[in-house]
């Protein structure tokens, strides 16, 4: 038994993050631990590496007891963690972010960076990871500096490699990409413990399963004897009903962007002649990896940016560059990508985030004055139909958890019912049985004969909801898909700005 | 106007350069770590006082410049506890810092030798004055170095020795990764706060070595507010050096030949006016600066959403 960690228990105030949990690894295994967001995955993680002290409980290394009070004890010790947050100093080159922590010295006191770039070099040969030192960091796409990670992880000589999220960020070629890696490591030796709540990830990396609930630990068990659906239900606790969207009819044309150009600060525009349309009764789904106008995108439907030029028509009215009340009232709301940024005020009361954008409503205001009874009822409403969990009106925004503060800004952008419906990320960082209610709350809204325009970074999202599937790279329409003809394939390749002759 | 008036503007612009030179340093170095440090001032005015006290008391310039030092790198202490380990506002912390030893210093003053505003005494001695002996009798060099004092020279030393330490060696290449990203610094075992916390008093440190060449360099006196706003020069200074010691010496000596200018014009026009223009050199600096800051800004905005 190479790790062991016996009785883990961790308490924040009254909470239980961690409630005697256990684990074992041993050498050249991978182990998966999964669980819904919450489920003490990550705080079970941060223990272990030495970010977090545990309230009681041991971990044991080869039969010895440990004590980590800092991550640099538990690297001391080989263990090593490429972290969800790249820790990554992006104005540094990939050598420079390589060899931190133990920089190769000329005298005794200079960095010789030459010498990390040779280190590099000698490192990525030995693993079959391949990319260029010298690159700074900030310029490698996503994958690439998930790989300076590893190798960093790798330099350190760690024989226990934790992965937490690691595929959250990634496209599906690039996780293709980092579980063969992760494959490749554990034949060389090193022991693999993977964090997900990625299921089929897990059946194609894992050799062993264990699960967490609430802080606890549930079960473990080899790979080979569990499937996907019973890892989901240990993980939720009660079955997951797999959803069938049933084709409907849809009716005429609620948006239509033509021709739409964003200008960047450079030559190449941000959004490029870009195109769209989405009817009502149906969702369109927009997909690509993060960065290629997405957010852009929807910035300028909603009147936060003007574009250059092109049209972006409402029920056949051009809205394009007009403010972005103007165009709420001609009938878009928006769930915004960043519910902090933009969804809410943290230190705004649950009143007062419910009723924003619905405050000239008639029964909610008149002659300027909010009517304090009418808002609380709308406001209860809110709440209790949209199951957010809460200790009151007067409570902070800010104090809610990811999903429940999600579940009220879903609530009150969906309650305008307004034509056009924009989710973005609709379930970035929510858990199953949160994420399960909002996809509900969506298809219930396409019913209503509603034009939802979807864009998020899980696939599998947009291949779940969709009726017909556009992909954006580098502000391009690259492809647009009918819901059965979409595969994770070939949205995959276009995403990465492949053609898609290549993936046939 | 002839080579020997440009000879004394040179001159008085290294010597006011050189108080603006070491604070920006100081800046420099905090922003470099990540701390937005605005008690330069009173790091600079507390080293002004105690550096004349000492001297008034013992007559020693080595005790006088320590005094200096040590005094400023104690109240960048102070600065590195409150903002820094128990992160209180660094704005509030770095106002009331330099209220307070403005305030504090002008009490002191009173308090210990029983003056009002000045401390100005032919006891006190002043820092040594150098002319080098080649170079004092080549006509335009000689005028423009002349009687300058050892801190004018070590300066750009000092800043020197700051470049090759941050981007020469793993030590600071520790201390800058710190600057870049904490948490990432922290997630590979250094230990951050701990750096921060030095170079917040180094940069006291610094101010104290320039605020102790204000007042025993050109003059050797103390006078209240002696400073008046040369920290906020060094910060405007920094910034536009991208907090690069190298480019931070350039900026400071752009301030510094502003400053000499005012001193030479002092003659032609109003002095009240000519001592403005440093100030108005500030703000016209900044505002070019902050424009290309916000663009960039702006441009990481609509990148990283």
């Amino acid at each position: 038994m190479l790790l062991e960690m016996k009785h883990i228990t961790k308490v924040y105030g009254s909470l239980y993050a961690n409630d005697d949990v256990h684990l074992t690894l041993e050498k050249g295994e991978v182990l998966a631990v999964v669980g819904e967001n919450g489920a003490g995955k990550s705080t079970l993680m941060k223990i272990l590496y030495g970010l977090e002290q545990p309230t009681s409980g041991e971990i044991y290394l080869n039969g010895a007891l440990q004590r980590f009070r800092s991550p640099h004890d538990a690297i001391a010790k080989k263990i090593g963690m490429v972290q969800q947050h790249f820790m990554l100093l992006n104005p540094c080159t990939v050598a420079e972010n390589i060899v931190y922590g133990r920089e190769p010295k000329k005298h005794g006191l200079f960095f010789d960076r030459e010498a990390a770039v040779r280190i590099t070099e000698e490192l990525c040969g030995r693993y079959g990871l391949h990319i260029d030192p010298r690159r700074r960091v900030g310029d490698c796409p996503v994958g690439l500096q998930q790989r300076v990670e590893i190798l960093k992880v790798l330099y350190q000589d760690a024989d226990i490699i934790i992965f937490d999220e690691p595929s959250a960020v990634l496209t599906p070629q690039e996780v293709n990409e980092l579980l063969r890696t992760m494959r490749k490591l554990a034949e060389m030796g090193k022991s693999i413990i993977i964090i997900t709540h990625k299921l089929h990830e897990v059946m194609a990396v894992a050799d062993r399963v264990m699960v967490m609930r609430l802080g606890k630990y549930i079960k473990e068990m080899p790979k080979e004897e569990t499937s996907v659906e019973e890892m989901s239900y240990l993980m939720v606790g009660r079955r997951i009903v797999e959803r069938k969207v049933a084709p409907q009819k849809t009716t005429g044309t609620v948006l239509d962007v033509q021709d739409l150009v964003l200008a960047g600060s450079d030559e190449k525009n941000i959004l490029d002649h870009f195109h769209l349309h989405v009817d009502g009764g149906e969702i369109v789904g927009i997909a690509g990896v993060s960065g290629n106008g997405q957010s852009e995108l929807i910035q300028c439907l909603t009147g936060l940016l003007s574009p250059t030029s092109g049209k972006i028509l409402l029920n056949g009215k051009d809205v394009s560059g007009q403010s972005v009340g103007q165009i709420r009232e001609a009938g878009c709301a928006c769930i915004p990508e960043d519910r902090y940024l933009w969804g809410c005020a943290a230190q705004a009361t649950l009143t007062e985030t419910a009723i924003m954008a619905h405050q000239y409503r008639p029964e909610i205001s008149s002659k300027g004055l909010l009517s304090g009874r009418n808002t609380r009822a709308f406001t209860q409403s809110l709440l209790e139909g949209y199951d957010v969990r809460n200790s009151g009106q007067g409570q902070k925004a800010g104090e809610l958890s990811g999903g429940n503060i999600q579940k009220l800004i879903v609530a009150r952008e969906i309650e305008q019912k307004s034509p056009l419906l924009i989710a973005a990320e609709p379930t970035r960082g929510v858990d199953i049985g949160a994420m399960e209610f909002i996809h509900n709350k969506l298809l219930e809204k396409r019913e209503r004969g509603d034009a939802v325009l979807l864009i998020s970074s899980e696939l599998t999202e947009i291949m779940s909801l969709s009726d017909r599937i556009y992909v954006i790279y580098e502000g391009r329409t690259a492809g647009e898909f009918r819901k059965e003809e979409a595969s994770e394939e070939s949205l995959g390749i276009l995403m990465m700005g492949g053609k898609l002759h290549e993936a046939i | 106007m002839n080579s020997a008036y440009i000879a004394s503007i040179v001159n008085s612009t290294l010597r006011s350069t050189t108080p603006i030179l070491l604070a920006a340093l100081g800046s420099a170095v905090c922003s470099r770590v990540g701390v937005f440090n605005i008690a330069l001032e009173a790091q600079m005015l507390i080293a002004c006082f105690f550096s004349i006290a000492v001297n008034y008391t013992t007559g020693s310039v080595l005790l006088s410049v320590a005094a200096g030092i040590f005094s400023g790198a104690l109240v960048g202490l102070i600065v590195a506890v409150l903002q820094v380990k128990y992160r209180a506002a660094d704005m509030v912390i770095g106002t009331s810092l330099n209220l307070l030893v403005q305030g504090g210093t002008t009490f002191l003053l009173y308090l210990f030798f029983g003056l009002r505003g000045v401390l100005n005494d032919p006891k006190l001695v002043s820092l040594n004055k150098i002319n080098l002996p080649v170079i004092r009798d080549i006509p335009f060099l000689g005028r423009a170095l002349e009687n300058l004092t050892i801190l004018d020279y070590l300066c750009y030393v000092i800043a020197v020795l700051l470049f090759v330490y941050l981007f020469k060696t793993v030590s600071g290449f520790r201390t800058l990764s710190v600057g870049i990203n904490k948490s990432a610094a922290e997630s590979l075992g250094t230990k951050a706060t701990r750096i921060q916390m030095r170079m917040v008093v180094l940069s006291g440190a610094l101010c104290g070595l320039g605020g102790t060449a204000l007042s025993m360099g050109q003059v050797t006196m103390f006078t209240e507010n002696m400073t008046s706003g040369r920290g906020f020069i060094a910060m405007a200074a920094a910034s536009l050096g991208m907090s690069h010691p190298l480019l931070t010496v350039l900026s400071s000596l752009f301030f510094g030949l502003c400053q000499g200018i005012g001193v030479a014009l002092q003659n032609v026009i109003k002095s009240q006016l000519t001592m403005t223009l440093p100030y108005i050199a500030t703000i016209v600096a900044l505002v070019i600066f902050s424009r290309r800051g916000g663009g960039a800004r702006a441009k990481k905005r609509t990148g990283g959403l």
